[in-house]
Order: C-alpha cells, then sequence, then structure tokens
C-alpha cells in the first residue's frame, strides 16, 4: 500500500480487472461484452449484478467516467451505457499496477507460466 | 423485433434500480442478452435464464444499497430508504426496545433460545439428511429429464428395480417415443486379481450408450463402441475417477493398459471424471454384451433400464406409452408376461432406496414434533411473562399507544428470540451433521446416493431460518393476542398486586402445558417402538446362534469357475484347511448368509399339484455343505441333514425349512415328497426339515427355504461360517489365508463375525432408534420443565391467596391440592391425548416401515405411565414449596 500516494483511489481486485476490461474494450466499453472479455481471459465467473455495482463505485470514485449512448430495437429500445476510463482512473490503475510489478520483481521465473 | 422478457423479472429490476440512466442501461444489457440466450437454448430456458438474472442483479444491487456502512460504495444516486422515516424511526425503537425487554430476563431470555436452538438444531439435522439423501441425492446436469424404467409395480417401495428382460429391453428401445437415449445395466461385481491384494470391485455391465444417456464423458480415453457389446470383443473397462485414483494412484497412463478382471485380461479404455458414479456407486463399468440368444430372453429380468424423456416429454406422457407397450406386450407373451408390471419413475426416485423416504419420514416428524414442544414451552413462559407484564401494558395504553403496537412489540421480542436462536442452533446443527456423517456404517455408504451432499448448506440455513420465523409467529402470537387485549382500567385499578389468573389464561396455560405431555408421549413411545424393533432383529429369536461364528463372504468368477467341479474343488480346498484347526469348533459354507442382504428363489413345483403359472410361489434356495447347520445351530427337526455322500451323481435331495414344509405339505410329514423349480427340471426329494431362521431383518418374516447339498448344486456365491472356540475374530487370518491358499486370486469380500455382519445390517435403523430416544428425551425434559414453570408460575400468583387460606386455617395439605390440581388437569388431558397420538402413530410407524415396528401395548402403557408420575412430580414440587408459605410473609409480598 506504500507505493500508493495517499491521494489516489485504492483499487480492489475487482476493480483492477473492470477497469483494465474497460480499457481494452475502447470505444465499445459496455457491460455486456465486459464481462464476457473477463470471463473469457481469466476464467472467473463474473455476476451482472457484481459488475454494475463495481462501474457505479468506480464511477463514484472518480475512475469512469460514463455517456449514454443511442437506443437500438434489440435492447428494447433502451441505451447502451458507455464507459471510458478517466485520468485518475489511469493514474489509480497504474500505481496498482505498479506496486502489483515491483512486488513481484525477481520471481519472473517462477510467476511466468511456460 | 425479439420477444419481450418476462415483464415481472423486468418489474423487479425496475423496482431495483432506481437511476433512470442506469435503469435503461441494465435492462436494454440484458435484453440484448436475453435474446442471444433465446437463440441458442429456446424461449423457456431464456426465460428462466432472465428471472434468474434479475434476481441476482436486483439482490447484488439492493444489498449494496442496503449494507451500513458503505455510503461512499452506495450505487445508483436514490435515497436510501424508500420508507417513511418517521416509520422507521418507531420499527428501530420498537426493535431496540424488545433487545432491553429481553436484555432485563436474561434467564428466560436464554433458557427461550436455547430450547428453540435444540429444536431447530435438530430440525435442520434431520432435513440435511432428508435433502442429501431422499430430495436431491443426485446433483448433475440433466438428472430431471432421466428415468428409470422397470418392471416392477409402481406402488411397491422396496421394488427392485433391475428387473427387466433383456427381450423387453429390446422391444421399448424399437417401441417407445416418448423415451430416448435408453440404456440397460447388469449387476457385474468382478473381482480384481493380479494385484497384490485381490479384491472384489462394484460394477456394471452396460449398454454402449449408457454414458450418452447420462450426458457424462470420460476424463481419459473413451467410452465403448457399439461394436464392443459383442461376445469375445467387450473385454474392455472404464474406470470410475474415485477406483482410479485409490486403486492406480490417478495414473493417466493406465488407459491402455489391462488389467485382470474375474480372471480375464481387460482394456482399460477410459476414465470417468470425478462425481456421482452411477449406478451405485459402481468402480468399474463394462460392455453388456449378450449373444443373439440371450437378448432373447424374456422371462427372467434382471436389466436396470434407463432412459430419457425426449424433448417437451412428460414423465406421465412416458408412463402411459409403456403402460401401453406392456399391456400390448402381456397379450403377445401370456406366458411369461401375464403379471408383468412396468414402472416410469424418475432417475431420484428410482435409484434411491425404497426404504430412505419413509424412513426419513419418521425422523423428520420426530423433528418437528420436537419444536412443536419447545414452542408449546416457549409460549407458556411468555404468556407468564406477559402476565407479569400486564401493568406495563396497561400503562402504555392509557398514555396512547395502540393495541397493535403493544402486540407488534411482543412479536418484535419473539423476532429476536428467533434470530438468537438460529444462531445458536447453526453450529449445533453442524455437529449434528458430522455426527451423522461418522455414524454411518462404510458398509451401506455405497448404496447410500447422495452421501457426499451430506452437509450444511444454503437450503439447510434456508429451512432453519424459515422454521425459526415460523416458531417465532407460533409462539409469540397467543402471547401478542394476551397483549393487545389488556385491560386498562381493570388493570391500573389493581395497582398492581399480585392475584389469581384469569379463568381464560389458566386453560390457554393448560392446554399448551397438556399440548407438550401429549407429543413427547407420542414421541417417546415412537422411539421406544423403534429401539424395539431393532433390538428385536438383533437380539431376537432369528433361529441360529450369532455367538462366537466367523464369516468370510465371496464371490467366485464366473471365468475361471464356470463349471460346477472348480467350485466344489474351492470350497473343499478352504474347510480342509481349516478343519483340523482346535480353535475351529465347526464349520461350514453356504450360497447366501442370513443378514447379509442377498438372497436367491426359485419357483416350487411340488409333485401331485398342477398349477397355472399364476399360482407358482417362489422360495429361497441356498447351497450349503453339511457343516453349515450345525455351524449356525440350525436344528434338523425331522429327517437327516445334508450330507457329505449327497453326491452329483446321486439321488437329487433337499432340506427344507419347517414354513417350507407346511406351505406345501400342511400336516402331513413332508420326508419323501418331491418337487422341482422348473417345469423341466429334476425332481428333488426332500430329507429332513429343518428349523425356520429369520434370513432377511427387514421383512421379519420366516421365508420359505429350501437348502441343496453343494455337492450336488454350487454357485458363485459364497459365504463361509466358521464356529470358534474363543474369540472369532481370532481366527480372521487363518481364514483369510485358508481362501487364498485355495486360490490366490480370490478376492474376499467381507470378514466379519456374524454378530457384526448383523449389527451393520440393522446400523440404520439403529442409529434413527438412537436419534429418536435422544429427540424423545430432550422433549421429556422440555415437557417437565413447562410443567413445572406453569404450576411454579401460577402458584407464584397466588401467594396471597394462599397467606389468606393459611391464615384462615388451610392445612398444608389443603394448599398443595389446590396447586396440585392444575398438574393433575395437565397430566390427564395430556395423557389422553398423547396415547391417542401415540396409537395412531405406531400404526403409521407400523404402515410405512414395512412390519419392521409392531404396535405393542406394553411400552405404550409402560411410557404413559412413567410420564404420568413424572409429569406430577414437576407439579407437585412446586405446589409443596407454596405450601410451605408463612402466611405473614405471604401477605406482606407486594
Amino acid at each position: 500500500m506504500a507505493a500508493m500516494p495517499p491521494t489516489l483511489p485504492y483499487l480492489g481486485e475487482f476493480e483492477y480487472a473492470v477497469l483494465l476490461a474497460v480499457m481494452q474494450l475502447g470505444e465499445d466499453a459496455y457491460a455486456v461484452p465486459m464481462r464476457e472479455l473477463i470471463e473469457g481471459r481469466t476464467g472467473r465467473p463474473v455476476a451482472r449484478g457484481a459488475l454494475y455495482t463495481a462501474l457505479e463505485r468506480l464511477e463514484a470514485k472518480g475512475c469512469l467516467r460514463s455517456r449514454m449512448g443511442d437506443p437500438t430495437p434489440e435492447r428494447g429500445g433502451r441505451a447502451r451505457r458507455y464507459f471510458a476510463v478517466s485520468p485518475l482512473g489511469l493514474r489509480a490503475l497504474r500505481s496498482t499496477h505498479t506496486a502489483f510489478a515491483r512486488l513481484s520483481q525477481g520471481l519472473e521465473a517462477l510467476l511466468e507460466e511456460s | 423485433m425479439p420477444p419481450a422478457p418476462p415483464p415481472g423479472a423486468e418489474h423487479l429490476l425496475r423496482a431495483a434500480v432506481r437511476d433512470p440512466e442506469w435503469r435503461d442501461a441494465v435492462l436494454g444489457d440484458l435484453a440484448e442478452e436475453y435474446a442471444r440466450v433465446g437463440q441458442r437454448f429456446g424461449a423457456h430456458r431464456a426465460r428462466r435464464w432472465y428471472w434468474r438474472q434479475a434476481l441476482a442483479i436486483a439482490t447484488r444491487v439492493s444489498a449494496a444499497r442496503l449494507l451500513p456502512g458503505s455510503a461512499s460504495r452506495r450505487p445508483w444516486r436514490t435515497p436510501a430508504l424508500d420508507v417513511e422515516p418517521g416509520v422507521r424511526l418507531t420499527w428501530l425503537s420498537d426493535a431496540r426496545y424488545a433487545l432491553r425487554a429481553l436484555g432485563a430476563r436474561p434467564s428466560l431470555s436464554a433458557a427461550i433460545v436455547v430450547t428453540l436452538a435444540l429444536a431447530l438444531a435438530a430440525n435442520a439435522t434431520v432435513f440435511s439428511l432428508a435433502d442429501a439423501l431422499y430430495l436431491r441425492p443426485f446433483r448433475f446436469a440433466g438428472v430431471d429429464r432421466l428415468v428409470v424404467v422397470s418392471s416392477a409395480s409402481e406402488r411397491d417401495p422396496l421394488a427392485d428395480r433391475s428387473s427387466v428382460a433383456p427381450a423387453d429391453y429390446r422391444d421399448w428401445v424399437r417401441e417407445s417415443t416418448m423415451l430416448s437415449d435408453f440404456a440397460a445395466a447388469e449387476f457385474w461385481d468382478p473381482n480384481l486379481s493380479d494385484v497384490d491384494v485381490p479384491e472384489q470391485l462394484a460394477g456394471f455391465r452396460v449398454s454402449p450408450g449408457f454414458f450418452r444417456a447420462l450426458r457424462t464423458e470420460p476424463l481419459l480415453g473413451r467410452t465403448f463402441l457399439d461394436e464392443e457389446a459383442a461376445p469375445g470383443r467387450n473385454r474392455r473397462v472404464v474406470l470410475s475417477h474415485a477406483f482410479w485414483t485409490r486403486r492406480f494412484g490417478a495414473d493417466p497412463a493406465v488407459v491402455g493398459r489391462s488389467v485382470r478382471l474375474n480372471g480375464e485380461p481387460h482394456e482399460v479404455v477410459g476414465v470417468m471424471r470425478p462425481g456421482p458414479s452411477v449406478p451405485y456407486g459402481a468402480e468399474v463399468w463394462a460392455p453388456l454384451a449378450y449373444t443373439d440368444e440371450e437378448w432373447r430372453e424374456r422371462a427372467r429380468g434382471f436389466l436396470l433400464v434407463l432412459a430419457r424423456l425426449g424433448e417437451g416429454r412428460t414423465l406421465g406422457s412416458a408412463r402411459a406409452e409403456m403402460n401401453a407397450i406392456v399391456a400390448r406386450q402381456r397379450h403377445q407373451f401370456p406366458d411369461t408376461h401375464a403379471r408383468r408390471d412396468i414402472s416410469v419413475v424418475s432417475f431420484t426416485r428410482g435409484m434411491s432406496d425404497g426404504g430412505t423416504g419413509p424412513f426419513l419420514g419418521v425422523w423428520q416428524a420426530a423433528a418437528v414434533l420436537l419444536l412443536l414442544i419447545a414452542c408449546a414451552n416457549i409460549a407458556n413462559l411468555l404468556m407468564a411473562r406477559g402476565t407479569e407484564r400486564q401493568h406495563e401494558f396497561a400503562v402504555r395504553l392509557a398514555l396512547g399507544a395502540r393495541r397493535w403496537r403493544l402486540a407488534l412489540q411482543v412479536m418484535i421480542e419473539g423476532a429476536w428470540l428467533a434470530a438468537f436462536s438460529i444462531i445458536v442452533a447453526l453450529p449445533l446443527a453442524a455437529m449434528g451433521v458430522e455426527g451423522l456423517r461418522r455414524g454411518l456404517p462404510t458398509s451401506v455408504i455405497r448404496w447410500v446416493a447422495g452421501y457426499e451432499f451430506l452437509k450444511l448448506d444454503v437450503a439447510v440455513l434456508l429451512m432453519t431460518a424459515a422454521l425459526g420465523a415460523a416458531a417465532t409467529l407460533f409462539f409469540s402470537l397467543l402471547p401478542a393476542l394476551q397483549a393487545s387485549r389488556a385491560a386498562v382500567s381493570d388493570t391500573l385499578r389493581q395497582g398492581g398486586r399480585t392475584t389469581t389468573v384469569s379463568r381464560s389464561r389458566r386453560w390457554v396455560g393448560t392446554a399448551l402445558a397438556a399440548g407438550q405431555v401429549a407429543l413427547t408421549l407420542a414421541l417417546v413411545v415412537g422411539s421406544a417402538l423403534i429401539l424395539g424393533a431393532v433390538d428385536n432383529a438383533v437380539n431376537g429369536v432369528v433361529g441360529f446362534d450369532k455367538q462366537r461364528v466367523m464369516t468370510a463372504r465371496l464371490t467366485l468368477a464366473d471365468g475361471p469357475y464356470a463349471d460346477q467341479e472348480p467350485r466344489r474343488q474351492f470350497v473343499a480346498r478352504v474347510l480342509e484347511r481349516l478343519q483340523s484347526m482346535p480353535a475351529i469348533e465347526s464349520l461350514g459354507a453356504v450360497s447366501f448368509l442370513p443378514y447379509a442382504g442377498n438372497s436367491s428363489n426359485r419357483p416350487i413345483y411340488p409333485e401331485g399339484v398342477e398349477l397355472t403359472a399364476a399360482e407358482v410361489r417362489p422360495a429361497d434356495l441356498q447351497r450349503t455343505t453339511p457343516g453349515y447347520f450345525a455351524t449356525l445351530r440350525i436344528p434338523v427337526l425331522e429327517g437327516r441333514g445334508l450330507s457329505d455322500a449327497d453326491r452329483a451323481n446321486g439321488r437329487q435331495v433337499a432340506v427344507v425349512s419347517r414354513s417350507f414344509a407346511d406351505r406345501y405339505w400342511p400336516g402331513q410329514s413332508p420326508l419323501g415328497r418331491r418337487f422341482k423349480i422348473a417345469p423341466d427340471a429334476p425332481w428333488l426329494e426332500v430329507v429332513g426339515v429343518s428349523g425356520d431362521i429369520l434370513h432377511d431383518w427387514f421383512m421379519n418374516q420366516r421365508r420359505p427355504t429350501f437348502y441343496r447339498p453343494l455337492g450336488q448344486d454350487a454357485g458363485l456365491t459364497l459365504a463361509f461360517v466358521v464356529r470358534t472356540t474363543g474369540n472369532p475374530t481370532d481366527v480372521a487370518g487363518e481364514l483369510r489365508r485358508a481362501i487364498s491358499s485355495a486360490d490366490p486370486d480370490q478376492p474376499v469380500q467381507e470378514l466379519l463375525p456374524m454378530e457384526q455382519v448383523m449389527a451393520d445390517k440393522v446400523g440404520g435403523i439403529n442409529y434413527l432408534a438412537k436419534a429418536l430416544a435422544a429427540m424423545g428425551g430432550i422433549a421429556l425434559v422440555l415437557a417437565l420443565m413447562g410443567i413445572y414453570s406453569l404450576v411454579a408460575y401460577l402458584a407464584a400468583r397466588r401467594t396471597q391467596e394462599i397467606g389468606v387460606r393459611i391464615a384462615l386455617g388451610a392445612t398444608r395439605w389443603q394448599v398443595i391440592r389446590l396447586n396440585v390440581h392444575q398438574a393433575l388437569v395437565i397430566t390427564g388431558l395430556g395423557l389422553t391425548m398423547g396415547t391417542a397420538l401415540a396409537l395412531v402413530l405406531g400404526r403409521v410407524m407400523a404402515a410405512t416401515l414395512y412390519g419392521l415396528v409392531s404396535l405393542e401395548w406394553l411400552p405404550v402403557a409402560i411410557m404413559t405411565a412413567v410420564l404420568g408420575l413424572t409429569a406430577l412430580a414437576a407439579g407437585f414440587l412446586p405446589a409443596r414449596r407454596a405450601a410451605a408459605l408463612d402466611p405473614t410473609d405471604a401477605l406482606r409480598t407486594s
């Protein structure tokens, strides 16, 4: 924890994954593909409710920004809520990533999967 | 335009997600995925899917919103609670007030919590057992579409499901349209040899489609190919995950290797995934390979048949179709099918033991009775307390409180008590479940489907919480009514002085206590009946002497022992080696050991009687050596026993049991009479009559049996019995060595003293009896507590009256009588209701537990007397104390 400046919000493991997924998806970052991406790449099941609450939480922390898209008929005339990582979110991501990277320094041989 | 998601689920989501933008996003996301799920899995499953998601999301979102201390994490900008602040405050203050009120009487509250917790724990424990073994013993995908088809009656709960004739099976596969993926399995417990310790495995021969019907895939290798279901090409075997791990250390290289089963090499073609091993904990499976002639067998049925309901078909439609098919077969094959039955039952019902349901039912009923007793007890305690609080309630009413608020107050106190009780009950229930797990004899676990699910899980927790809530309603309703009826002016005018309790209040209390006594009597009698039955099964008259007898059970492999001669030689070699041991008094061999759970029967055609196919009745067949009767001390009543002179080429003889003789030749000597076991079989001459023995504890019947000499008829199933001069286990090693020296590849299935064989068999029911006795004991304590506290309470309320009476010259006895009167009424009422209840319960148990339990008057009478006396004593103690009052003290109180 010491590696993180105190002004940055702390990211839980799942929040970390959600932020990465938002960045990976870029323009297309809404809940449905986000869930599929996290499940697909980590092999861990993601409850929809958990994803929504995490998105809301991250937005409240200022790590994410959201906008509503256009309503489409396949969604019963409802709009998508798209997300993008805010500058604060990016800094939080970096610091979390760096913290883990430093902790794992010298252990690459053990941790990398062959 | 895609189909609309279920509107109810959408409403739920709308209610849960308050922010309009978020609501759109969530509903839209789900609508998008709903369309995809619908395309892949169909509308029905998509709707179910949508409901699951909606519930999960709503729960998660609401939890995140309501969770205290997570203000910063609260999703979706919404006001905290959709309740008027004023109302919410009252609720909160009521709850706090109730908690304080409970804290003011800690010992009373603790007594209630412990009482309720015990009853809840008993229920949770039993329910976890019922859930694992009866409600959901099989938990794999698609199990709800699987059915078991058998030629046994639908109504017979003990029916043997492995009862389908091969030719019938083939007809059904061809003709049924409602059922698909038919699969057949036949019992095949092969002997594994060519290893350091040979052993008998639990196994099945299965048709190639068996694993497909179950929708299971192998972990390694493959399952069986269609062409392997042919004689000569069927030396293949698939291993269960558990067996593979236990015997081969989970070595993947085992696939392709050869193992020796029943003396023949079998190639291991696959290993199944971990999980339930169907059927009956199978360790190995081999292909079912019949010759065309074997497939034409229509008279004898022995296949276990599984099938899968076709898309959109129901159990009812499949049943109707199978009934029609069999109705036609009855006409087509009148010789064999005249009385053939058919049943189509769910996989869960078909594969679980028929006795499990009633067995667990009795247990669960007892646990519920215990809970009722506890609730009655608590209601009485709370009402006693409510009477004390009449003054408090009156003051609050006078100050403007609403009556329903006072009732609510009492209910909230009840809810707190229930909540605490649930918390206390959970560790108790965990202990109970652990005890159950340990208590089950290992020998029966193979037959107990769902044993692995025996643990405290969500279902059990929900059940406990629901019962706790129901109990709260039950025991706080009366006190709440009482509170809401408090009469303001009367109560206040009395100024809180002690008074006699109102007549109606006293009657309610009496009725509750009497109800406790009644339920307790029923429970105690029920457990006494079962204990008696268990005792009778183990220690009762069984017709043989179980003491100092060692037994070894085994099954010879049908490969090397296909002919009679090697079987005889094997038995002779084993007996010969043991014969000379000084520790052994006598010894013999028999095909089916009494109480071991298996038997075999044959139709009997006595000489001189014309029987139609429908009139032929079967009798048990035993093949024995001459020493068997002496070893188990089964008396020979008439004629002679079997002898070594009864050889294969000599006169074919049999010894029959008393009940056999009485059935076919009542009132006459059966000696010299003859019978056949098939119309074209040779005559067997009766040379002796033996005493009846109890072969199967569960049926509790003396079954007509005939004994054939092993010299004339030798089977593959064998049990050696050895009567010892000392401790039977002392010869266990020698017995095992004798068997392995006769055939080093021959595994021993079970090596146990006869007494242990019998104890194991009644293990389950014995366990039930002990658990019931424990619950009966708890119930007894609760009921006595109830009577004691009620009488003590009533006496305390009459302190002043008693003081006046004593001051006016009433004798001590008169005062005692005054108070004991109540105890008398309670006991009398309770015993009357209880006896009636116990008799009904006894009848029900006698009916559901298949003649195991018989309703006898003596235990009922003894229990009634014991309960009556202790109940009176419980009432007498507080009454005597009340009579010892000093009148001046009594009048000065308050």
